[in-house]
């Protein structure tokens, strides 16, 4: 209470000191007539916080409309520009359409001095701009430039699309009616076309273009069109083009520039030849014109290479988008007007034939200069000595001072223009990356004519015509194959012949193309938070998570699955990202729990493979089918899984033959047997094998035949290798291939098999399970050296020096190369299993000969290190090892 | 922004090896001579654009191997070509005698009625000339070539040679004989005919109606 009393005591104490400063009481007459004229004066002077304090706690009208035009003080505010203080009355009610005696609103007062921000204002306290004074003239008639910046403002945004395009109107017929000058300028050059289109509001531009608007740039050379490219607006510039048809050319020619977002100028294009059926093929054909003329200035050696390719993509890739809308009218599909002509959809490729025809004739020639290479060896020197010679023309070139203008390229060799004599090897890498980039362009420019998922014959033929060109140019370059031959993705059949080239390529160029590739056909894959819809979103119960996950997913599309995953478990709170990892997590950790009998483990207990006799669950294969999608699921995404599989069963995805060295991850007595019939003769042993195993199966013992009359065909010297490879087969492939399928079934779904292919068993397990995190001080613990080395010999401090120095990635294939596996077992080193039970890892010394290269055992986790003379040799010989030979074993 | 233009044309500059095509090109691009010129590697491209007759016309050049074992690479640049400039050499016969192969190429391959100029290029190399301007000019005559002597090292009649050239493609356009419109014609409009275009049929009344107010 007495805090109170304190408080309105100071009130009354500040409001005196105020009254005595100022000289005249801080309260407001009662009587609105005086009290009007008490507080003009401020509004004029907009004294806002005056105004505020006199208004609080008082019973004044803020309507109350006095002198001899009937006016509200809201109308001296607008009129004379009082911001604060026309926003202050607007907050306590004012009429923002309240008309005075000559029937102006407040609107039409601020309009006629210009008074911008007082419009602005007015508008967002929604004052009608319909209103009309006694002359019969809105507000919006007396600066039209004001209003259409009023429009441009942020702060208007909330108005909507529709109110503005409304406004807009309105204000363009008042003026147009009341004679004004349509193409009059603003002060930066802006025609009221400008700004119709500057803000894709067709119906404006169709009044002002069809009462005769000119077509003019601002003072900076922009355009109303390029204004309606980058806004991305169709209609808008149908209109134009209607009106002025050379724009048509001038839209066309847009795609030869790089400032314009690509997405607009292609919608815009879009829109634009769905109008007519003449538009369709015109826009068409006008860019397979534009596309040739820049392909051909590509394939220029002067030009420059960067920008000419991307400009020529891009031109071409808006073609095929255009092209594949097709024809505004369905029923003249395939044979449409194109100058009063019947002609076929495809006509609209003609031009392009053009370039196509050079591209061809720039191959045979370099086929030919190939040839006369190949006949002529004496004129091709060694890669060193073209290097140097290379360098010495540029160092040439650069001191002449007159070096032409040649663009700079990946290849350096592609830089140095020839003296006097052009030789062929020359002429290849210099053209070899704009050859590329055009052949890009014509794979597009095939495929779109071709349903989904075929590859047109045209462009088969084309590159098995051009194969050793091509050849030539990936082996030279590899990097072509990432930047331009995409096609090779989406046709198998011409990927085997690269194939080779591509796998020798680093892991992670591959990772980045594989990704790029797959995630091609999403629209906003780069759209981090998408909105979730309710309804897509994976309500997974933890304590069934496998029976929920597998009912989830089956219930959602796979396009939506693409799309994005949003899990949430029931009755948690928690969604996003983090939710997705751990779903991944323990729902794959929960697919090889042994009660559901779909996987094993391996020998070393620390992989999975498919267990053969999964059919006790019988509803197995749509398991497998689920577990497939999982694992593809989580690749499309990014996400890692907590599997480990066996090398044989990566295989099994990759879609590569497993071999007999496999065989040990599930049974390593039983793959040293085979060794051991591999690296002796057997002729004399008398082992009496056939072609022919016995199998359990549940109990009963069947012998099953490795091939046709299997049992009664002996297994000899000769041929004991296709014997071991049948029997790999059978245990690791044949017992579990409806497994195998089931799975492939599910996961193909999300990771098509020729885009897999990039990778070999070692980096697929990579990519699904990640990065193993190696603890050297764990590895250095539980080491053992034999024949003759110990921790104190110099070699092994190398070693490990040299183990600490290298990336994680590195000590991973370090790993790889000795025990065979990329894991460190659950529990670290001391748990690192071999052949017959607990192996740690071992080092053991042999003797140095030069070049000589590190080997390994896998079976018993041993890495047999020469003696090397030094740390620098040591480092060098391993990565050598671990570059190479990680794969492709020989047992030594 | 864009340079603005009321016409494009596409040329090519064709003939013998080392008469000078590239330097040609150079020069009236650069306005200078192009020293330690290489041979040109498959077609090069160049563009100008200049003034002939009160219209602005954009020159699209392709500038081509002379060499013959680019020659089926260059040929596939000679469709659409709306003129082309035969270049020989004044002193090497050789590269005269050859002017009909290429002549009967361009013909052929671009268009029956491509505007060419007949160069006869090194006009400075008087001292070593081995083809006479008489000659040359009567077989410009009987082939109905347009003719000039140039010279890439002075500059001599450079420009002459391209404008002319575009001058007499401007006039075919002008009097019906080229339509521009045509496919494969060599001609684009650019956005510079803006101001004195032809508007879409019944738009253009409607138009003046309201233009006069």
């Amino acid at each position: 209470m007495m805090e109170r009393a304190m408080e309105q005591l100071n009130v009354q104490l500040s409001r005196l000191t105020r009254s005595l400063r100022r000289a005249r009481t801080v309260e407001l007459p009662e009587d609105n007539e005086t009290a009007v004229y008490t507080l003009m004066p401020m509004v004029m002077a907009d004294q806002h916080r005056s105004v505020s304090e006199l208004l609080l706690n008082s019973k004044f009208d803020v309507n109350y409309a006095f002198g001899r035009v009937k006016r509200s003080l809201l109308h001296i505010a607008a009129n004379c520009g009082s911001v604060e203080c026309l926003v202050l009355l607007l907050k306590r009610g004012a009429n923002p359409n309240y008309q005075d005696i000559s029937g102006c609103t407040p609107l039409h007062l601020a309009a006629r001095n210009g008074q911008k921000k007082c419009m602005g204002k007015l508008l967002e306290y929604n004052a009608d701009v319909n209103i009309c004074n006694n002359e019969g003239l809105t507000a919006l008639k007396y600066d039209y430039f004001l209003v259409s910046l009023l429009l441009c403002d942020s702060k208007l945004n909330n108005f909507g699309v529709w109110t503005k395009q409304n406004i807009m109107l309105q204000t363009v017929l008042c003026l147009l009616d009341s004679g004004a000058d349509i193409n009059r300028p603003n002060v930066s050059g802006a025609t009221p076309l400008y700004f119709a289109c500057s803000h894709g509001q067709r119906d404006t531009a169709q009044i002002l273009l069809s009462r005769g608007a000119k077509y003019l740039a601002d003072k900076n050379g922009i355009t109303p069109l390029d204004l309606c490219v980058q806004g991305g607006y169709g209609e808008t510039c149908e209109i134009l083009i209607q009106h002025h048809g050379r724009l048509f050319q001038t839209l066309i020619q847009m795609t030869q520039n790089d400032e314009i977002k690509e997405s607009m100028l292609r919608q815009v294009l879009e829109h634009v030849s769905q109008q007519s059926d003449g538009h369709y093929p015109r826009i068409l054909t006008s860019l397979a014109e534009v596309a040739t003329t820049n392909g051909h200035k590509l394939l220029s050696l002067s030009s420059s290479f960067d920008a000419q390719m991307k400009s020529l993509l891009r031109i071409v890739r808006i073609f095929c988008h255009v092209f594949c809308l097709g024809p505004s009218s369905p029923n003249s599909g395939n044979d449409m007007c194109y100058n009063g002509n019947k002609t076929p959809r495809s006509q609209v490729f003609k031009p392009l034939e053009l370039l196509w025809h050079s591209l061809d004739e720039w191959l045979v020639l370099i086929s030919t200069e190939l040839d006369r290479n190949r006949k002529n060896p004496s004129s091709s020197s060694s890669g060193s000595e073209i290097a140097s010679l290379l360098l010495k023309q540029c160092e040439a070139t650069d001191n002449s001072g007159s070096a032409p203008k040649i663009p700079s390229l990946m290849d350096p060799q592609i830089v140095i223009e020839t003296e006097v004599y052009a030789d062929g090897e020359d002429v290849i890498s210099m053209t070899a990356n704009r050859l590329s980039a055009v052949i890009q362009a014509f794979y597009m420019c095939c495929s779109c004519q071709m349903p989904q998922g075929m590859t047109s014959p045209r462009f088969i033929e084309f590159v098995c015509k051009h194969d050793n060109v091509l050849k030539c140019f990936v082996t030279r370059n590899p990097r072509i194959i990432f930047n331009h031959f995409h096609f090779l993705l989406e046709c198998p059949e011409l990927m085997s012949r690269f194939m080779h080239i591509i796998k020798g390529q680093p892991f992670k160029d591959r990772c980045e193309w594989f990704y790029e590739h797959l995630l091609a056909g999403q629209p906003d894959s780069d759209m981090v938070h998408r909105p979730v819809n309710e309804n897509d979103i994976l309500l997974i119960h933890r304590d069934s998570i496998f029976r929920s996950s597998c009912e989830m997913v089956s219930k959602s599309t796979n396009e939506k699955l693409k799309q994005g995953i949003a899990v949430r478990f029931h009755g948690e709170e928690g969604m996003g990202q983090g939710v997705v990892r751990e779903w991944f997590d323990i729902l794959s950790n929960e697919i090889i729990n042994p009660d559901y009998a779909l996987f094993t483990q391996s020998a070393d207990g620390t992989t999975f493979q498919p267990n053969s006799n999964s059919s006790v669950n019988p509803d197995h294969l749509n398991y497998f089918r689920f577990a497939g999608q999982i694992l593809g699921l989580a690749l499309y995404h990014r996400q890692l899984v907590n599997i480990y599989f066996t090398r044989s069963f990566y295989k099994h995805i990759l879609g590569i033959p497993v071999s007999y060295q496999d065989v040990s991850s599930i049974d390593p007595e039983y793959a040293k047997n085979l060794q051991w019939i591999l690296d002796n003769d057997i002729s004399d042993l008398g082992l009496e094998l056939t072609f022919s195993v016995e199998t359990d199966v549940f109990g009963a013992m069947e012998e099953v035949p490795l091939k046709p009359g299997g049992t009664s065909i002996l297994v000899t010297q000769d041929n004991k290798a296709e014997y071991v490879q049948l029997v790999t087969e059978l245990r690791m492939t044949r017992a579990i291939q409806p497994q195998i399928n089931a799975f492939l079934q599910g996961f193909h779904t999300f990771i098509p098999p020729s885009l897999i292919q990039l990778f070999d068993e070692y980096e697929l397990e990579l990519l699904l399970s990640g990065m193993p995190e190696i603890d050297v001080q764990d590895w250095v613990r539980n080491t053992e050296y034999t024949s003759g080395y110990d921790t104190q010999e110099p070699i092994i401090q190398w070693f490990w020096e040299v183990v600490k120095s290298l990336t994680q990635e590195e000590r991973v294939l370090l790993l790889q190369f000795v025990t065979g596996s990329s894991r460190v077992p659950h529990g670290g080193f001391a748990f690192l299993m071999g052949g017959s039970g607990l192996q740690k890892f071992t080092v053991a010394a042999v003797a140095f000969t030069s070049n000589l290269l590190p080997t390994s055992s896998t079976c018993i986790n041993m890495l047999k290190l020469p003696e090397y003379p030094s740390q620098e040799v040591l480092r060098d010989r391993l990565l050598v090892a671990l570059h190479c030979g990680s794969y492709g074993y020989t047992m030594a | 922004m864009s340079e603005t233009y009321d016409f494009l044309f596409k040329f090519l500059v064709i003939g013998s090896a080392g008469t000078g095509k590239s330097c040609l090109l150079h020069q009236f691009i650069e306005n200078k001579f192009k020293q330690d010129s290489n041979h040109t590697i498959g077609v090069e491209f160049g563009s100008r654009v200049v003034n002939v007759g009160g219209k602005t016309v954009k020159l699209q050049i392709w500038d081509t191997a002379g060499q013959e074992r680019f020659r089926s690479v260059t040929r596939s640049y000679y469709r659409g070509a709306a003129g082309a400039l035969l270049v020989y050499d004044i002193t090497s016969r050789e590269t005269y005698n050859a002017l009909t192969n290429w002549l009967t190429d361009a013909r052929t391959l671009a268009s029956p009625n491509i505007a060419i100029i007949l160069c006869g290029n090194k006009k400075d190399l008087d001292a070593d000339r081995e083809v006479t301007f008489l000659e040359a000019s009567r077989f410009a005559q009987e082939n109905d070539l347009m003719f000039l002597e140039t010279s890439a090292l002075t500059g001599e009649n450079v420009e002459e040679g391209f404008l002319k050239c575009a001058r007499t493609i401007l006039n075919k356009i002008d009097s019906g004989e080229l339509d521009p419109e045509r496919m494969g014609s060599g001609i684009q409009y650019g956005d510079a005919s803006l101001r004195q275009l032809r508007q879409p049929r019944g738009t253009t009344t409607q138009n003046k109606q309201h233009c006069s107010c």
